[in-house]
């Protein structure tokens, strides 16, 4: 392509050897059109991620006559904004809400800040069997969550010393039904550590060496030589964490039989039985679920799309 | 749950009061009843016991429970506490599944038809009978399909609550448009008439189905043409599937035919997970509906209600199917005559009644045909008249880990993949292998 020909003192352009004017239009041009295609494809990318979301809330709005109508109507004809008062009436969602905040809020905490630590540890320090636990953790990425299941809720069924069980684990519930079990199991992944990991990974050994040299403890050089300069990291694992759990919902259901435990996700179910489904509250339900993830985003986005593109996540 | 509004608040008013009618007639009844539970003075039944339900879920199912039907079991039962624990059908085999393993058992469990010889097999669920719950006293309330889907190996071990059904329906005002006064009578029927409502555009483009079977889960839709062709899913004694024999080698390809030759629907046209049945909006003429095709409607098309007729699919058998939900005790349950008292009481007429009109779904009671509720509801009352026809899925106790491999080989041959004979025969070695095994 003529933009990329190089422009060298051996190589000058051809406008001059001939003598002629150079067509100064030519660059401005094709780099404007160029900049007009690749805005076109992005906006259409956009689009095509965010009509799925503009249905959702305009479905929400919607009655369900109008959900019946065919050919489907896009833009509501009335917009009946009760949906949404009567989808929150459906289900103590105040208390989902609430639940799911303070579960989503502690795995993210838990993750931060012992996921960045094992991170750090795999990444900076060596010590014996560190590559053996390395692939321990990703071999773990490879287990699918519905096998462990029954395994993670016999530990906590028979979890000793709580919920009256004995030093055995027997003779009680455990933390069944407990915000230990909500909070603890799925805490920290095994993903977290491996990004974690490799953002420590891509910093530069000088400054742990200099740090060193001043006299600085390991958990100085973690805390305050290599932490603060991967706030992506943290917001990217931050982010997905937060995200993951604010999504959960079998877990949550399976290790819980109060009300007072139960988590967004399981609200949102009442609008799903076996056979019918109120796609019109279901949408409202999920809008308002969407709000703090969009929110987190929104406040997060600058460090998240660093973390992304310095990770090479898609 | 606000999604009636009102007039749910309405009739849940009146149900209530035929609730207590109802408490007081079983009261009555159950003087002469030999059940150990009913017959032993509810003040000295005791215990604190658990409920697992996938129904009574959201805010209108939990208030029926908890705010009036529970209030009224107290009373009965003074020193008798339930908690509850609510869960959704999708994930009710998991939570039963991690309480069996870990032996945290509730005491009453409610599950779906041909979820139970599972259950009895392993011995998770008691024989309710031992307790006085016999099948001649469920046969004197229940037709004999329905106390069969609690029974395995002549013990008791489910009461039924309620059930979902699944038959033909048909527009009749599309039907008359086309000129017909009546649904299909027999199969070649159903295929002249399908052809003819159905409708394409210039571009072929399919406009209307003349027989939708792809808005249900299609093991579901091949189990009601199963039994419309005379056939069952398994042999006598549940120890060898039958699906694949001649009946079913014939209501596979029916409805491949359907698809494929006669062209009277198309893949990818309806799916159960659709914002709305074609039937509702005029997009089938015909086809395989659940009963609570007419709660929907009252809410998206009233108007239409008018037209939808049901109709058992007619073939050499009656094609009608049924599901539903019953209550076991645990056969581990610390406290199994509070369970028991507390399972009766669920399926006794006022809270099955309840608990069925808030879900619009079917009694299994037949002395509730004539009740308020079934009358006003054309597809529920269709179905308790025709639940004597109705057939079960489910049979051996292998039925829950075989039951997903139907979808696949039903869906192979829709898709014109493979024979309707291959696939039954390849699923039938399936199914086989499991029970053998």
């Amino acid at each position: 392509m003529a933009l990329t020909t190089p422009r060298t003192t051996q190589n000058p352009p051809l406008a001059a050897v001939v003598g002629k004017t150079p067509p100064r239009q030519h660059r401005p041009n094709a780099r404007s059109r160029n900049k007009v295609i690749l805005n076109v494809a992005l906006a259409l990318g956009s689009l095509t991620m965010v009509i799925p979301f503009i249905w959702m809330i305009f479905t929400s709005v919607e009655s369900p006559a109008e959900l019946a109508q065919f050919p489907p109507t896009f833009f509501p004809q009335e917009w009946h904004w009760s949906n949404y008062s009567e989808a929150l009436d459906a289900a103590p969602f105040d208390v989902y809400f609430r639940n799911s905040f303070i579960i989503a809020t502690g795995h993210t905490l838990i993750t931060l800040v012992l996921g960045s630590m094992a991170g750090y540890s795999l990444a900076r320090i060596r010590f014996r069997g560190r590559e053996i636990v390395f692939i321990s953790l990703v071999a773990m990425l490879m287990i699918p969550t519905y096998t462990k299941i029954v395994p993670q809720f016999l530990i906590v069924k028979f979890m000793p010393l709580f919920g009256g069980n004995d030093i055995l684990g027997q003779g009680g519930t455990g933390w069944l039904n407990t915000w230990w079990a909500l909070l603890i199991p799925g805490g920290l992944s095994a993903t977290s550590i491996f990004l974690f990991r490799q953002f420590y990974l891509s910093l530069p050994k000088e400054l742990e060496e200099a740090a060193r040299l001043d006299g600085l403890s390991e958990f100085r050089i973690f805390a305050q030589i290599y932490t603060p300069l991967i706030k992506p990291a943290i917001a990217t694992v931050g982010l997905l964490t937060f995200q993951e759990s604010w999504n959960n919902f079998l877990w949550p259901l399976l290790v819980t039989t109060s009300d007072e435990l139960r988590v967004i996700q399981v609200g949102l179910a009442v609008f799903q039985q076996l056979d019918n489904t109120s796609w019109h509250y279901l949408m409202a339900g999920t809008t308002l679920a969407t709000v703090p993830m969009v929110l987190l985003f929104v406040f997060a986005q600058k460090y998240f799309i660093q973390g992304f593109t310095n990770a090479g996540i898609k | 749950m606000m999604i009636r509004n009102s007039p749910t608040r309405v009739r849940v008013g009146a149900i209530s009061a035929v609730a207590a009618l109802a408490l007081g007639l079983s009261a009555c009844g159950s003087e002469s009843d030999s059940s150990a539970a009913t017959t032993s003075d509810p003040d000295e039944v005791t215990g604190d016991i658990t409920l697992l339900t996938p129904i009574f879920e959201g805010t209108e199912g939990q208030k029926l429970l908890e705010d009036e039907l529970l209030p009224q079991f107290y009373e009965e039962y003074p020193n008798v506490s339930v908690s509850v624990d609510y869960t959704t059908y999708g994930n009710l085999n998991e939570k039963l599944t991690t309480a069996a393993v870990s032996g945290a058992v509730p005491d009453v469990m409610l599950m779906g038809v041909g979820w139970i010889e599972g259950f009895a097999d392993r011995g998770l669920i008691a024989d309710l009978s031992e307790l006085g719950l016999t099948e001649e006293k469920l046969l004197e309330s229940y037709t004999p399909a329905i106390v069969d889907a609690g029974t395995w190996n002549d013990g008791v071990y489910a009461v039924p609550i309620m059930l979902d059904t699944r038959f033909g329906v048909a527009r009749m005002d599309l039907l008359e448009e086309a000129g017909y006064d009546s649904p299909p009578q027999n199969w070649d029927e159903l295929v002249e008439m399908s052809k003819a409502l159905t409708v394409r555009d210039s571009d072929g483009t399919l406009e209307r189905a003349g027989f939708d079977m792809l808005s249900l889960d299609s093991r579901q839709a091949f189990e009601t043409m199963l039994f419309s062709a005379g056939g069952d899913l398994f042999n006598e004694d549940d120890t060898a599937p039958t699906f694949n024999e001649d009946p079913g080698v014939d209501a596979l390809q029916l409805m491949s035919d359907l698809i494929n030759v006669h062209e009277v629907e198309e893949i990818g046209f309806s799916s159960p997970d659709a914002a709305v049945n074609p039937l509702l909006n005029g997009r089938a003429a015909m086809g395989i509906a659940h009963n609570n095709l007419w709660t929907q409607g009252l809410e998206a098309a009233p108007e239409v209600l008018d037209d939808l007729e049901p109709f058992v699919i007619q073939g050499e058998g009656e094609g009608m199917f049924f599901g539903g939900t019953l209550a076991t005790r645990s056969a581990t349950s610390q406290s199994p005559e509070a369970a028991q008292a507390f399972l009766e009481f669920l399926a006794s007429p006022g809270p099955a009644l309840a608990a069925n009109e808030q879900r619009g779904n079917v009694p299994a009671l037949s002395e509730l045909l004539d009740s308020e509720y079934v009358q006003s509801n054309g597809f529920v009352q269709f179905a308790m008249e025709n639940l004597d026809v109705a057939k079960r899925e489910g049979g051996p106790a292998e039925w829950l880990e075989v039951r997903g491999d139907f979808a696949p080989a039903v869906e192979a041959t829709l898709l014109d993949q493979m024979s309707a004979e291959d696939s039954l025969n390849d699923l039938a070695g399936l199914v086989q292998t499991a029970i053998d095994r």
